[in-house]
């Protein structure tokens, strides 16, 4: 069979027109739309990981919640003794009255300086100064064990202790106590 | 046998050709050939939106857990504040120093021949606790420097079993000038400093069991 020029010409212009037909499905149909598979995969698993990451938050602050209770009350135990109002209202009274009770009167309490705690929040560190002119040291001594005992947020971080010369058995006395409070 | 002659015969072969039309066969190929290809793009799409959907989805569910986790990091961080906080002042209120017991053992070292005049006590560090004490008296006796030097020894021993570290030096050991009299018998006696110095306690760590994403 010959084709003839006519004949030839339409199987090479369908040819072509084949040609271009596959093409365009695939590039112009089936490429953008794998693209857009391959994005929107992509865009699921980035999500799913950080929906993951937000329920493991979940969870962890659940555990958190579950031993917050705990922690509360060891906050609230510490900080009970501190009662409200400037330090200065109350720490001298409380000392006067905490040595009075133990036979030491006249103890006067200043405040020397206060630090804010960049570990704790909210809370400062006074240090003040007790002046006890006469005092016995086993009296003494054991006031300053009961004063350890009842105030778990105060230290005593200085201590000084003269004789008299005409009363041998009485002494002066100087303490310095850094104590924490609100702030 | 009759002869049988077919007059129709250039009309049935040109039906012929016309039903085995190489044209008309590829057309029917070619749009099997589209049709396959058509439900193929439509099933493709189907699938884009399958996914599609399943990402709105997903953003909807991301958004409502990113909300709470925001919510609840926030609650978390207020938690170990707290926590925090309750664990570093029982630590301070563990590690500090106490002078009561430090009182104590002195008084118990003290013998009877010997006057303490001055008591001079100072704590620092954190954890670490250093303690720094001045002890200045008046030794009496028959050797008063040797009285003296029995108190160091003896201060140094009691403070170690409890304490780290303990030194105790005699800043000061001198005999006394002034003669002192007892029962009407003139003794001797000598004034001393002693310095003594221990540590205690160990570094303070604040660690509340949680850790940061």
């Amino acid at each position: 069979m010959k084709l003839g020029r006519e004949e030839v010409q339409k199987i090479v212009l369908g040819g072509l027109i084949i040609f271009g037909v596959i093409f365009s499905y695939f590039n112009l149909l089936l490429g953008p739309l794998a693209r857009g598979k391959k994005a929107t995969r992509e865009r699921i698993t980035a999500l799913a990981g950080e929906i993951e990451a937000g329920k493991a938050q979940l969870m962890k602050t659940e555990a958190a919640e579950r031993l917050a209770p705990e922690q509360a009350e060891v906050r609230r135990a510490m900080v009970s003794g501190i009662p409200e109002g400037s330090p200065v209202a109350w720490f001298p009274p409380r000392m006067g009255w905490f040595f009075k009770e133990r036979g030491m009167e006249k103890v006067s309490t200043r405040m020397t300086s206060e630090v804010v705690e960049k570990e704790v929040r909210g809370f400062r560190q006074v240090v003040w100064t007790l002046d006890f002119p006469k005092v016995g040291f086993f009296q003494f001594a054991g006031a300053i064990a009961d004063l350890e005992n009842a105030e778990p947020l105060l230290e005593v971080t200085q201590i000084q202790i003269d004789a008299g010369r005409e009363e041998p058995e009485v002494q002066k006395a100087v303490l310095t106590v850094s104590h924490y409070v609100n702030l | 046998m009759a002869i049988r002659l077919n007059l129709y015969h250039e009309v049935m072969k040109v039906e012929a050709l016309k039903r085995r039309d190489p044209l008309k066969i590829s057309m029917y190929g070619l749009s099997a050939v589209v049709m396959g290809l058509a439900g193929y793009y439509l099933w493709q799409v189907m699938v884009g939106s399958g996914l599609k959907r399943e990402l709105a989805g997903k953003v909807v569910e991301f958004q409502e857990v990113e909300r709470k986790a925001k919510l609840a990091k926030a609650r978390e961080e207020e938690l170990e504040e707290v926590a925090k906080v309750g664990v570093y002042l029982v630590k301070k209120a563990e590690g500090r120093f106490y002078w009561g017991p430090v009182l104590e053992q002195i008084a118990g070292v003290v013998p009877a021949e010997v006057q303490l005049t001055r008591l001079v006590g100072g704590v620092s560090g954190e954890g670490v606790k250093r303690c720094v004490l001045t002890i200045d008296g008046v030794s009496v006796g028959a050797e008063p420097r040797r009285v003296a030097e029995n108190l160091r020894k003896a201060l140094a021993e009691k403070l170690g079993v409890e304490y780290g570290g303990v030194t105790a030096k005699f800043r000061s050991l001198e005999d006394m000038a002034e003669g002192l009299a007892k029962g009407g018998k003139g003794i001797s006696g000598a004034t001393f400093a002693i310095q003594a110095e221990f540590r205690m306690g160990e570094e303070v760590v604040v660690e509340t069991g949680r850790r940061k994403r």
